[in-house]
């Protein structure tokens, strides 16, 4: 869909957080960290208690019944007009887009539309959403920044590293073929398990040779794949998701 | 048994027939297309002898330059197209042996052929070769090297002018530097089985 | 666990062979990106327009066709249809024999790889050669193509040395230019005595019957200048409507393909030679063939037939990387082919039903590719085809989705399940009989279980 028209938030700022199953389950501090900085610009954010999963897993995996169930219940948790907002690339464009794809054909389409129309992956919202092009706070760090790829052709990734690069004391540095998939790829991940993990080590020499103090991204499910591989190979690499770099920069200015 | 043709035609229907809507068919801007340096041209020759350069093709702008060049390289025995001859043989000195009728059963003994251009365009540095006006196919692709002879107005600016101005004729070959491989280890190799050398020499 | 066949296939391959694969794809889409973004403001926009006129073309193929049909006739070119790869052959093979003819130079054509055509030829007393010089490397090692614009991206140079001194075409010698000299000198002789030039078409317009044939290496036009008689395979999806439309695809074909502005021999055949010109075919035969491209017409994954086969996709795709175009099986490699092969293989399907897993689904594809195909939407269309139709090659090492499914639709058993993994903290994992978590483990660790700590956080805070 054409992200261009998606729903902006009202005055009082109000938002639905869709924490993701990833965060739920294992990052539970990349979920805090959304909130905290959400409320930090002035938002008021509502967590859906409901909630579960965006119905990525089965969509990938060619099981679109078994996703459908699930993307009706995330889509009857998230009723409403509010934004909903993702610490995720891939779980927001699996709403804005997959969902979309799935349902071509079923007669509750338009419930589906009226959820992606308002779907926001985290930097995308703070940066196109809320307006916000600069990060306060400060950071004494360099990082390396993943772009996960569901956010191809979205403005989330540029929208990512404009934020983080404008954090004082941060530094960025660019790593060889940075456009290239970590190979977590979900399912994909388990399936081939060989080329998944050749994909990762060459994303990792990359990283490594760029030095960084962290790797960071919107995705935790990247990090989640390039984490465990470095450390299954003993040579282990911190990983964060951008939102927690986002509010430490606050903690440390003083400003949280 | 239906034939082929009514098979494909049925299906091509059938599977059509059900789209509520048809793609409709863009529109495009010609200038989308075109290399930057190729707008406002007014003399369109240093462009194209830039981008034959580019790849690896040898602009020339004298027929003494050329039987240098040929000379240099011991390039003695070529092809010349019967119409061009008259006109290039007083600048080839004793020593080059020149034949205005392709022999195909001696494929080997031509080092050069020289054949006449229809046309060329600028932003890619490429020599238009027809059927009606190239004198013999083999002639300008199997010796080592090419020399197309081409007159400055005869240069398209950018694709999109010389596709509009593609003649009537039912083989035209655009030619954009020589032959060229790569399937060995990514290695470029010139003069597979075209051309290891590409020349345009104008004549003006 | 069984894990899928591409990824078996990758865990086995040659060093030598990844590593080759692996530079070539990584340079050729390294160089395509720079010509791109060096020539243009806005390639993107061009990406979608060529599709535009490729979708439009493939929806209104029902008036494009006999349309085509009709100007190549006026043109003086005989046309011919083949509903099957075996009608294909058959259509070739009968032109030939007609006239008593015995010997084809080959063109690099994917189609006729499709149909099989050398094979069928060979039964029938029909002498073909490759050409191109790397197709000609894969027919003198009885191998196969890994790459649509580079066939033998997987060979390096001292094998092709090897099979070159074993074919008599000199003592060893590594060196590329000598490998491409002597296969100058070997090829041109056949070219001329050489009865049939093969060739595809990149496109047809079908304003003027123009067939555009392009090659760098200028073995189509060598073909085209030696032989008496021209055959064309050309798929019924290469229309494009008009000649000035090519202005706009050759730019992106040669760009997109070898990272070259123009292609170095651009062809425009539109019929047999002129009258003056002493060179070339006195007849033209163009065979349009179906071989499964109606059925994928009539499916949801139309939008390949766009498809002008410059190999983008391959190049730029990560997994075809690690596993190399014979990993796939089949003629159409890489993203292309995981989505094209599956769907030509008609009744077949279920032998190819796991080409559309070898993906991470990370885009890249649908970047680059000049026609501005969405392959990750089609790969999805086909994984939902493979598990409806219960493809047992597509399900290897998918993890059963039934239960993951109850559990994310009902709050209560969720949050069950949310505290309930803290298990993963303190079992040793390879106690767990779940497949995929063992598959998970055997490349990488687990974080922390943190089931529940988010929620409770958020709850018990003071609000703000």
């Amino acid at each position: 869909m054409d992200l261009a028209h998606r729903k902006l938030p009202g005055a009082d700022k109000r938002v639905q957080l869709m924490a993701t199953c990833i965060c739920d389950a294992f990052y539970a501090d990349v979920a805090r960290a959304t909130v905290e900085v959400l409320e930090y610009l002035g938002c008021r954010v509502e967590f859906p208690e409901g909630q579960t999963c965006c119905g990525q897993p089965a969509f990938n995996g060619g099981d679109w019944p078994n996703s459908r169930k699930v993307v009706r219940h995330t889509v009857r948790t998230f009723a409403g007009e509010l934004p909903v907002v993702l610490p995720s690339g891939s779980c927001a464009a699996m709403m804005f887009h997959g969902a979309l794809l799935e349902f071509e054909q079923e007669a509750d389409l338009p419930a589906v539309q009226q959820l992606a129309s308002r779907t926001w992956e985290l930097a995308d919202f703070i940066v196109n959403g809320l307006g916000v092009k600069s990060w306060p706070g400060k950071l004494d760090a360099t990082i390396a920044f993943h772009r996960a790829c569901h956010t191809r052709g979205t403005g989330s990734g540029d929208a990512a590293l404009g934020l983080l690069s404008s954090i004082a004391g941060l530094k960025v540095a660019p790593f060889g073929e940075g456009e290239q998939c970590c190979g977590f790829g979900g399912t994909f991940s388990v399936s081939f398990p060989n080329v998944s993990a050749g994909m990762g080590e060459l994303k990792l020499e990359h990283i490594r040779a760029a030095q960084p103090d962290f790797l960071v991204s919107g995705d935790m499910s990247c990090m989640m794949h390039l984490g465990g591989l470095a450390e299954k190979e003993g040579k282990p690499i911190r990983t964060q998701h951008f939102v927690q770099v986002l509010r430490d920069a606050l903690k440390n200015g003083g400003l949280l | 048994m239906s034939t082929s043709r009514e098979q494909i035609m049925g299906r091509v229907q059938a599977a059509l027939a059900p789209l509520p809507q048809r793609a409709a068919r863009p529109d495009w801007d010609r200038d989308l297309v075109i290399l930057r340096q190729a707008h406002g041209l007014t003399d369109p020759w240093p462009l194209f002898a830039e981008r034959l350069k580019a790849v690896n093709g040898t602009p020339l702008t004298s027929v003494t330059e050329l039987v240098a060049l040929l000379g240099k390289n011991n390039w003695k025995h070529g092809y010349c197209d019967p119409a061009l001859w008259p006109q290039l043989s007083g600048a080839f000195p004793s020593g080059f042996t020149v034949e205005t009728t392709y022999d195909r059963t001696r494929v080997d003994d031509y080092a050069f052929g020289l054949t006449a251009a229809a046309g060329a365009i600028a932003e890619t540095g490429t020599l238009i070769l027809t059927d009606n006006g190239t004198s013999s196919r083999l002639g300008a692709l199997a010796p080592w090297v090419h020399i197309a002879v081409l007159h400055r107005n005869q240069i398209h600016h950018d694709i999109p002018s010389a596709v509009a101005a593609l003649p009537a004729d039912p083989n035209i070959i655009w030619v954009t530097g020589p032959s060229k491989t790569a399937d060995v280890e990514g290695i470029l190799i010139e003069g597979v089985h075209g051309p290891g050398r590409q020349v345009a020499l104008l004549v003006d | 666990m069984a894990t899928q066949l591409i990824d078996q296939f990758a865990k086995n391959l040659a060093p030598d062979t990844k590593a080759a694969v692996y530079d070539g794809s990584k340079k050729g889409h390294e160089k395509r990106t720079q010509l791109l973004f060096d020539t243009y403001a806005d390639p993107n926009r061009l990406r979608e327009i060529a599709g535009e006129i490729k979708q439009h073309v493939i929806e209104n193929l029902d008036t494009y066709l006999p349309a085509v049909e009709a100007k190549l006739q006026a043109n003086g070119v005989k046309v011919h249809w083949a509903a099957t790869g075996d009608d294909a052959c058959a259509a070739v093979r009968d032109i030939m024999q007609a006239r008593g003819l015995r010997k084809i130079v080959k063109a690099k054509t994917m189609v006729s790889e499709e149909i099989e055509l050398e094979h069928y030829l060979n039964k029938h007393g029909i002498e073909t050669l490759e050409t191109d010089l790397g197709e000609f490397i894969v027919q003198i090692d009885h191998d196969h193509p890994s790459h649509i614009v580079k066939p033998i991206i997987h060979k390096n140079r001292r094998e092709i040395a090897q099979s070159f001194e074993r074919e008599g075409l000199g003592a060893y010698n590594d060196d590329p230019a000598t490998i491409t000299a002597r296969a100058r000198q070997f090829l041109r002789h056949k070219y001329l005595a050489a009865d049939v030039a093969l060739t595809g078409a990149n496109f047809v317009s079908v304003e003027s019957g123009r067939l555009v044939i392009v090659t760098n290496e200028g073995n189509s036009r060598f073909c085209l200048a030696a032989t008496k008689c021209h055959i064309a395979l050309v798929g019924i999806e290469k229309l494009v409507p008009n000649d000035r439309d090519l202005g706009l695809l050759l730019n992106l074909l040669g760009r997109s393909a070898t990272a070259q502005q123009l292609t170095v021999y651009t062809e425009f055949v539109s019929g047999p030679k002129s009258a003056t010109q002493p060179d070339g075919p006195e007849e033209m035969h163009v065979i349009f063939v179906d071989n499964g491209r109606t059925d994928v017409l009539a499916s949801d994954c139309r939008d390949i037939l766009r498809c002008i086969r410059c190999g983008a996709c391959l190049n730029v795709c990560p997994v075809y990387r690690q596993a190399s175009g014979h990993a796939y099986r089949s003629v159409y490699p890489g993203p292309v082919g995981a989505v094209l092969s599956p769907l030509l293989a008609g009744k077949k399907f279920p032998e190819f039903a796991d080409l559309p897993k070898a993906s991470s689904l990370c885009g890249a594809c649908h970047e680059v590719c000049p026609v501005n195909i969405p392959i990750p939407d089609l790969l999805l269309r086909l994984r939902e085809k493979g598990k409806r139709e219960g493809a047992p090659l597509a399900a290897a090492g998918t993890p059963p989705m039934g239960a993951w499914a109850v559990l994310a639709s009902q709050p209560a058993a969720w949050k069950v399940a949310l505290f309930g993994g803290k298990i993963l903290n303190f079992l040793p994992t390879n106690l767990i009989p779940v497949p995929a978590l063992r598959a998970w483990e055997a490349k990488r660790t687990l974080p922390e279980w943190r089931g529940g700590e988010f929620r409770a956080w958020f709850k018990n805070r003071p609000k703000p």
